[in-house]
């Protein structure tokens, strides 16, 4: 199986929008602040819909909110 | 802090004030054995079981009105992948518990033994799932 790490740029993407902060991120999308921070620091991998969504938010597609780095960089 | 990890360390400190004396008295043979149903024994547990429901109570409307707009919020998906991991993790230690209880036990012990391995397994479950809720939370996972 391919191993790897999903990565993200909601930091800099809320940075972009307005320093728009986790609590109105998560809001919008229906998570809680604490559940916007897990997903930023990569400890929690989001559904497929709550990744979706913050694309959506951000305007932006979802390739651009999180990238899937191979590991051993293949 | 998360509304449902204060909620799962008042759940976790409720039970070691209530539960780990009980197991205490019960373990140090303050109580000697006595055919069921033994009524010192069974006022001790229900006791034990309302100061429990007192702490809880008490704790839950204290984090309720410390923080109403974080209690009213429902769970969100990983809260309940959260509560997910925390239930299968505390459903296999609650079987195994009640297989070793159930299908062991009978040959060996009797009586309050018995039904105090019983609640024993079921509060070391109750520790596991709030205990895993804690640690989910902790690493925020």
């Amino acid at each position: 199986m391919m191993e790897g790490t999903i990565s993200n740029r909601i930091r800099i993407l809320r940075f972009h929008n307005g320093e728009m902060s986790q609590a109105e991120l998560g809001q919008r999308i229906g998570l809680t602040r604490q559940t916007v921070a897990a997903i930023e620091a990569g400890k929690y991998s989001p559904t497929l819909e709550a990744a979706f969504r913050i694309a959506q938010v951000f305007n932006v597609p979802l390739g651009e909110v999180f990238q899937w780095e191979v590991k051993g960089g293949q | 802090m998360p509304y449902r990890e204060k909620f799962a360390w008042l759940s976790l400190t409720a039970m070691v004030v209530t539960y780990v004396p009980y197991f205490a008295i019960v373990i140090a043979g303050y109580f000697p054995t006595r055919p069921l149903p033994d009524l010192h024994q069974l006022g001790l547990f229900a006791l034990v079981s309302i100061v429990r429901v007192l702490i809880l109570g008490i704790g839950y409307l204290y984090l309720r009105l410390g923080s109403p707009q974080e209690a009213r919020t429902p769970p969100d998906e990983r809260d309940l992948a959260i509560k997910s991991r925390a239930m299968s993790s505390a459903y296999y230690v609650l079987i195994s518990g009640m297989i070793y209880v159930g299908c062991f036990m009978p040959f060996t012990s009797a009586g309050w033994t018995i039904v105090n391995a019983a609640l024993f397994m079921i509060v070391t479950a109750e520790v596991v799932r709030e205990g895993v809720v804690v640690f989910c939370y902790r690493r925020q996972a």
